[in-house]
């Protein structure tokens, strides 16, 4: 048995995830990393309603849970309190959902972001509001299917770039993480932790439910996310040095779009479409690239 | 003294919503309606081989550099790895799940290198840890009566091997030429078996020299006799001089004998005793001309036999079958031929050759040698025994007309190979065992099968078949090859052709520890938790936990919601979903 | 020491002296030069205080709510549309049971757009949870911060502090600085007893199913019922330290009153020279300045109403439909009294429109030559 036996786990079992939901183990990666010396704020969402009720918590943390689009200042408040008392050493974590990131959240992260405050904010992206039944957020895909994008309406914006607007704001810290590249996954949390400023953490999060595919193609699909270039494995330091962590050899997007039903409803010529931009966005972010880093 | 406060008690509800506990009350295994498992499978190549090897787990140990180890579990099932990691046809390889993902492991190359590591370091049978009464003769001293042997002696019994040959080994010896299988290796392990306490008697042919009521004295008998006879080519001029059976020239090529085929020798049929023997005629200084009477698919010989016969520039003829032998002062001169075409398939679905009219022609050769197939001499036999033409009639274990007398190996109708004679041998020592125990023989090889398609397992057959292993094996599909990266395998380095043709040295080489331990790792190690850790990382329920003996691992029940993700992401199949709670 | 202060600059005193720890507040006039001054008081090293420069009052309020759970003293200031921008976190603070301080500068909340003095912002959150206490000087404004963190802390509500925008947050007056370590033994350093701590897994604000979401509003009403008894006591606690004590309403000549003027804030300063001037008349007017307005002091005002023949509301808000909102809490509270006075209603002073002595003595005329109320609030200075 390797070191990894070793771990330590801080989200109880019991929880009220959906089965196959990814955000719990997005959660595991980072708590691996980050230890017990976490506080974490938690903001309306996936996992904020539906983990558990009073008295019980999945957590093993100290946590704290904020209204929807507050998580970058209720973070910033815990880091200012923890400060002012001495305590430089515990990691405050938000975390927040798309929406709460993309949408609601935004103004305060932004705000955050700017004033470079020292904590870690990780945004598990399930592409769609998820919590309140599947509704549409500008992280949801073009083309896809959700409740307030039904199949004659269908998602008919690209997603918002988060990376890119997180990186603009030349924080030291951006990086993406897949799920289903653990390894990757946990380096970054620990260079997120090692670091001193504000971190932007973007986890990809497969929703079995919401994106209609059976639960166990969860890892499958976070994994052909990054096959297929749709979701590149990267890192922005100071806004500035893009690091390239995985360089596939490109899936055909078709294989990653057939397993989810919220895909079903797209028109003749929408793959091409949708492989095109993803083909243009790749070139796009390689030309960015100053390394390569595994 | 101030009287003492009540200790206040924590207040059950403290003034905001603050949690007091975990989630662990929230039992969310009754969400389930598909369960999980840890079912450890079959992998493919394990119930591919014939002799009943845990391919699979020599693999994984070879894998971790443990050869030792991975040597301990084949020769737990087969005592001759040296042999079979040089002659044997690879089924194991041919089922290799790998081979849908680039290329299969190179399973044949890993057994003799295990092989050949142990024996190097010293490695060699230990004595049977207990004694039995009871003693057992086994007639004949191939693979199949040395196997036998074996697992006889390891289990403690009196063994006696009864040999017509000069020396051991059977088919091992006189049918395989040494650039094949080098006698000296063969007599290492021949050696290692004995060294158990076997006692052998060569030069000892049951039935002439030694008659078969003197058997009475054994509490069991296994006849392994093996297929000698050679079939007639049934051609005029057959008996002339310079005319000669495949085995019979083999025989003497491995007894050492000397040989003057002429120039050119022709040598009639596809199968491995005809490639042998091409290749033996060639290195003793002739040109041999294969004369076969389909087509180059048809062949039944292994397909590593015929590439390697080309490479050393053996002429092939193929559709083409001799009609007469020309013969000149009682020498031979030549041969003639006809040539045939295919027709329908027959029963083994190849297409029954027919000669065509007036397609004669003939070929000048100095010699030649039939290798068209072989059959056993039953004559030795109690007449109970030689009801059929060719074989000897056996119930599923392997039981014949006789009380405790045994058959197996190519004297039985079955594939004539050496993994399936080993196999056979084991199955003689399985009976025979369950036997002389007065156990339920079937029942005993029952729960000894080791997968479906014949092969038992020593190591089920003394666990009572509770090694926790499923019978079912793993396909590809359940596989999951995200885990592995396309790596082409080592080939087999070989001698020059040039060299070649000069003696007999050994024209494989071994893998190199490097290539070695890089191959093995290439196994997948389909149906077996080999604790990649992949389940405990991925499980979003945290259900999945290491078990205590660190063997593997365990699913909380109370927790898991049957999402399934293990299922999906063990690389190796190793987890299967049961529909019911 | 005493100094010449505009109410702004005595909030900060307060502030400082009640050593906040963290300080995260959104600029809006009327409130402003509060926010400029404890940047400077954070930056020059007086105030030991993390200040963090938010971008709204609704992060203003997630983010001393959170920095409060984690232990640490905190303190914001806002006023109208910021107050209303924060109304979410306002209930979400109180739910939490977090002893956070807010001065609100009373302003007007638009449409349409006024910066000036108006009481509506803070009166129409009267339902999310906070005391409120309303500030007539700029000397009650600081002596009132301070007392805010004792009582929030005792009581585990937050509190908020009222100050006139413009009419108290820029008038200056001199004002008695208490020194602080006199202010130190009066108010301790702030240690919860739930708080974020690493290495003590406890979730703040799980969801609390239907079964039990009550219970936790029940607490925080008993909690609200007792910070009444509380805030007289700290009160008291205050005035026997400092010397000033406010109590939970300011009684001015009420003891044989025939007419009470009611009302909170600055008003009550321009309403007492014309009480005198009654008073000399002959006329037997008072004056009550509620100070104390959330938790509602129903017992009080029915004890000071009883015997009292008319009661004048003045009320610097209105609830669209249902009239002032002072005057309607005034009337829940007499509903069941033994004695009920005539409850004349009066609306003025909306959106900074000054209350001058003829506004209060226009009310005074109404109620002595009036038997009755009016079925409606009497609108003064409506221009037709």
């Amino acid at each position: 048995m390797n070191a990894k036996e070793l771990l330590n786990e801080y989200l109880h079992s019991g929880h009220g995830c959906c089965p196959g939901c990814a955000m719990p183990i997005v959660l595991r990666n980072v708590f691996h990393s980050l230890g017990e010396n976490t506080i974490v704020v938690i903001t309306a969402g996936c996992f904020g309603t539906i983990s558990g009720a009073f008295p019980t918590s999945p957590l093993k943390l100290a946590s704290y849970n904020t209204p929807f689009a507050s998580a970058g200042a209720a973070a910033s408040g815990v880091r200012a309190a923890l400060d002012i008392q001495g305590n430089t050493t515990t990691t405050v974590l938000a975390v927040a959902g798309d929406g709460g990131t993309f949408d609601i959240g935004i103004q305060a992260l932004s705000a955050a972001a700017e004033r470079n405050d020292d904590f870690i904010y990780l945004c598990y992206d399930n592409e769609a509001y998820m919590n309140t039944g599947i509704q549409r957020s500008s992280a949801t895909p073009w083309g896809a299917w959700t409740t307030t994008t039904p199949p004659s309406n269908l998602k008919n914006q690209p997603k918002k770039d988060i990376v890119q607007i997180m990186a603009a704001h030349r924080i030291p810290y951006v990086a993406t993480v897949s799920i289903a590249y653990p390894e990757d996954f946990i380096r970054k949390i620990e260079k997120a932790k090692s670091t001193r400023g504000f971190k932007f953490i973007y986890a990809f999060s497969p929703c079995p439910v919401g994106w209609r595919f059976s639960s166990e193609l969860t890892i499958r699909l976070a994994r052909l996310a990054v096959q297929t270039k749709l979701f590149p494995l990267y890192e922005v330091e100071n806004g500035e040095q893009y690091i390239l962590n995985e360089e596939p050899e490109g899936v055909p997007v078709n294989d990653y779009l057939r397993l989810q039903g919220r895909f079903g409803f797209l028109r003749e010529g929408d793959v091409e479409r949708i492989q095109k931009n993803v083909d243009e966005e790749w070139q796009r972010l390689m030309t960015r690239m100053i390394a390569r880093v595994a | 003294m101030k009287k003492k406060k009540p200790i206040k008690k924590k207040p059950v509800f403290p003034p905001m919503s603050l949690s007091l506990e975990g989630t662990q009350g929230s039992k969310t295994g009754t969400w389930r309606y598909l369960t999980p498992a840890y079912l450890n499978k079959l992998a493919p190549c394990n119930e591919a081989c014939p002799a009943g090897e845990d391919v699979e787990a020599a693999m994984v140990l070879s894998g971790q550099e443990d050869y030792i180890g991975a040597w301990e579990k084949i020769t737990q099932e087969n005592p001759l790895p040296r042999v079979c990691g040089r002659v044997c046809f690879h089924p194991c390889e041919v089922s290799c799940n790998r081979k849908e993902f680039d290329e299969p492991t190179a399973i044949n190359a890993l057994e003799r290198f295990v092989g050949d590591q142990a024996f190097h370091s010293g490695k060699r049978y230990p004595p049977p840890q207990e004694k039995k009464k009871e003693k057992v003769a086994i007639i004949g001293s191939g693979p199949a009566g040395l196997s036998c042997a074996y697992h006889l002696a390891s289990m403690g019994y009196g063994v006696t091997l009864f040999e017509a040959l000069p020396k051991l080994g059977g088919m091992l010896r006189y049918g395989i030429p040494s650039y094949r299988l080098p006698k000296e290796v063969l007599d290492q392990e021949i050696d290692n078996i004995l060294s158990l306490g076997i006692e052998a008697q060569t030069n000892v042919r049951v039935g002439k020299g030694l008659k078969w009521e003197a058997l009475k004295k054994f509490d069991s008998v296994f006849v392994a006799a093996g297929a000698w006879k050679s079939l007639p080519l049934k051609v005029p001029g057959e008996e002339s001089k310079g005319v000669l059976s495949g085995l019979a020239f083999l025989q003497k090529v491995n007894s050492g004998e000397t040989f003057n085929l002429g120039q050119r020798v022709a040598v009639i049929g596809g199968g491995n005793t005809a490639m042998d023997a091409a290749r033996a005629a060639l290195r003793l200084g002739a040109k041999p001309l294969v004369i076969y009477r389909r087509t180059k698919e048809e062949m039944p010989a292994w397909e590593e036999e015929i590439s390697e016969a080309e490479e050393e520039q053996i002429e092939f003829i193929f559709l083409s079958s001799p009609i007469k032998i020309l013969t000149e002062n009682g020498e031979v001169k030549g041969i003639e031929c006809i040539k045939n075409l295919l027709g329908p398939p027959g029963k083994d679905g190849r297409g029954e050759p027919r000669p065509i009219e007036n397609t004669n022609f003939t070929l000048a050769v100095d010699s030649i040698i039939s290798a068209i197939g072989e059959a056993p001499d039953l004559s030795f036999l109690p007449h109970e025994l030689q009801k059929a033409k060719d074989s000897i009639p056996v119930d599923e274990t392997g039981a014949t007309a006789l009380k405790k007398i045994f058959a197996g190996g190519d004297i039985v109708t079955q594939p004539r190979t050496v993994s399936y004679a080993i196999g056979a041998g084991k199955k003689a020592a399985l009976a025979i065992d369950a036997t002389l125990g007065g156990k339920n023989v079937a029942e005993a090889l029952r729960l000894a099968r080791w997968g479906e398609k014949g092969s038992l397992s020593m190591a089920r057959y003394k666990s009572g078949g509770s090694d926790g292993m499923a019978q079912e094996v793993v396909p590809f599909a359940e596989l999951n090859t995200a885990y592995f990266k396309p790596q082409r395998r080592k080939a087999k380095e070989k001698l020059d052709v040039a060299q070649r043709a000069g003696d007999f040295s050994e024209v494989a080489a071994g893998l190199s520890p490097a290539s070695a331990l890089e191959e093995a790792k290439r196994c997948f190690n389909c149906g077996v938790c080999n604790l990649c850790h992949n389940c405990f990382t991925f499980c979003p329920d945290l259900a999945i936990s290491a078990r205590p003996d660190k063997q593997g691992y365990a699913i909380n029940y109370d927790y898991c919601k049957g999402c399934c993700i293990c299922v999906e992401e063990c690389p190796r199949g190793a987890i299967s979903v049961e529909v019911k709670k | 020491m005493r100094k010449l202060l505009t109410g702004n600059s005595a909030v900060s005193y307060g502030v400082m002296l009640s050593r906040a720890e963290v300080i995260s507040a959104y600029p809006i006039t009327p409130q402003t030069t509060i926010v400029e001054e404890l940047s400077e008081i954070c930056s020059d090293g007086r105030l030991k205080a993390k200040f963090i420069r938010v971008e709204s009052e609704h992060s203003a309020m997630a983010c001393v709510a959170a920095a409060s759970a984690a232990g640490a003293r905190v303190f914001t200031a806002t006023s109208s549309h910021g107050l209303a921008y924060m109304h979410e976190m306002l209930h979400w603070t109180s739910g939490t049971r977090l002893p956070v301080v807010m001065v609100n500068a009373n302003r007007a909340i638009g449409s349409p757009w006024s910066i000036w003095c108006d009481q509506g912002d803070s009166l129409s959150q009267r339902d999310t949870g906070w005391v409120q206490l309303y500030c007539q000087s700029a000397q009650e404004a600081l002596d009132t911060v301070i007392q805010a963190y004792r009582i929030a802390e005792e009581v585990l509500l937050p509190v908020m502090v009222l100050e006139d925008g413009f009419f108290l947050s820029h008038t200056s007056e001199p004002v008695e600085v208490p020194d602080q370590k006199a202010v130190d033994r009066f108010l301790p350093p702030y240690r919860p007893r739930y708080k974020l701590t690493p290495g003590d897994p406890h979730t703040f604000n799980i969801m609390a199913d239907t079964s039990l979401f009550i219970n936790f509003k029940h607490g925080a009403q008993k909690a609200m019922v007792e910070a009444k008894k509380v805030i007289a006591r700290v009160d008291r606690e205050f005035k026997s330290r400092f010397g000033r004590g406010y109590g939970l309403m300011e009684k001015v000549r009420c003891a044989d009153a025939e007419v009470i003027l009611l009302t909170m804030g600055t008003a009550a300063s321009t309403a007492r020279e014309v009480i005198d001037q009654y008073r000399k008349q002959g006329k037997k007017a008072g004056l009550c300045r509620l100070r104390m307005f959330r938790p509602f002091p129903a017992g009080e005002v029915v004890r000071l109403l009883s015997g009292v023949k008319k009661i004048a509301v003045l009320d610097r808000d209105n609830s669209l439909g249902a009239g002032g909102i002072v005057a309607q809490e005034l009337k829940a509270a007499l509903f069941g009294a033994a004695h009920k006075p005539k409850v004349f209603e009066f609306i003025a002073g909306l959106g900074g429109k000054d209350i001058t002595p003829e506004t209060i003595r226009e009310i005074m005329e109404v109620t002595w030559n009036n038997a009755h109320p009016k079925g409606e609030p009497v609108w003064i200075g409506v221009q037709s």
